[in-house]
């Protein structure tokens, strides 16, 4: 079934994120795990959210680690910084393209700090079990309007697009089939 | 602080002050909540902001935030942990705070009322 919000960045409220169902990809391996994410049955990949960062943990040329806080929950994010050093990097891209994205990552780490809200994407990664944001983009948010307006778009997405899709559709009538089963059980 | 000692940290439940009254749910001894409130009066010296929302009041500890600067009158944002008094009065150990001059209050209370629905309509 196609599904149109695949590699889209979900806006996500924080509690919505974090109850995100883990299954383990069929390419996973206990040396390589890989987890896939689905939104009450949509398979997604990529999140956005948006929160005033609470927690952060640098690793000069390492990584960055910071926490957004959305009012509703706690979102982890990992931002790379050993673009420079990896064998990674140096496999898949050219050396100047390996610079930009290093700079790139620099930049944004310098503009998390504590108490500024940021918007921020990126993949769905899982770190001991909990869904984190492995970042791609960050942008600061200088509107104090900026949380609110994020909010009003995640509650609008969700009942105007991601639970109207037919794979949310789809779940939703599996699990109401099952209730009716199971309260016909209950009943006889 | 390791990272997964940052899942330990907890996020700043969305409240108003007047929600912060002895017997309502929140008013809990050391609950991480995220207020919002006009400055009423601040003194440097015991790093203590007072914010109000109408006529209900609240104490902040902003000995932490040594970047913000505080003008009375204007509005500010934080997230911290309330801790409760031996004279059961509030007073909220800030994290991190901000300010918000320029924020739609009206828009903010309509939507946190909005997003709790939405919670609890998804959580169900």
């Amino acid at each position: 079934m196609q599904n149109p919000v695949y590699n889209s960045h979900v806006k996500l409220l924080a509690f919505d994120l974090l109850s995100l169902t883990q299954t383990p990809s069929p390419s996973s391996s206990a040396s390589n795990p890989v987890i896939s994410f689905s939104l009450r049955g949509i398979p997604i990949s990529r999140a956005e959210t948006l929160g005033t960062v609470t927690y952060r943990e640098y690793k000069p040329c390492k990584f960055l680690k910071f926490s957004i806080d959305d009012g509703t929950g706690l979102v982890n994010c990992i931002l790379w910084l050993n673009q420079l050093t990896s064998a990674y990097f140096a496999r898949r891209r050219s050396p100047p393209d390996v610079r930009l994205i290093a700079e790139s990552a620099a930049h944004f780490a310098d503009l998390i700090k504590l108490g500024v809200v940021a918007r921020v994407r990126g993949k769905l990664t899982n770190y001991r079990g909990t869904v984190q944001i492995t970042v791609s983009d960050v942008f600061i948010e200088r509107d104090p309007n900026a949380e609110i307006l994020h909010w009003l778009d995640c509650i609008n997405l969700a009942s105007k697009c991601y639970d109207v899709l037919p794979l949310a559709r789809q779940q939703r009538n599996q699990k109401s089939d099952t209730c009716t089963s199971t309260s016909g059980l209950s009943n006889s | 602080m390791d990272f997964l000692e940052s899942v330990d940290l907890k996020f700043g439940e969305l409240v108003s002050l007047h929600d912060l009254y002895p017997s309502s749910p929140f008013f809990k001894h050391e609950a991480s909540l995220r207020i919002i409130g006009k400055l009423r009066e601040y003194s440097a010296e015991a790093a203590i902001a007072t914010v109000a929302d109408g006529n209900a009041v609240l104490k902040v500890n902003v000995e932490h935030l040594r970047d913000l600067t505080f003008q009375v009158g204007s509005v500010y944002q934080f997230i911290g942990e309330l801790l409760i008094q031996p004279n059961n009065q509030g007073i909220l150990q800030a994290r991190v705070g901000r300010n918000v001059d320029g924020i739609d209050l009206n828009l903010y209370y309509q939507s946190f009322l909005l997003l709790r629905q939405f919670q609890a309509d998804h959580l169900k």
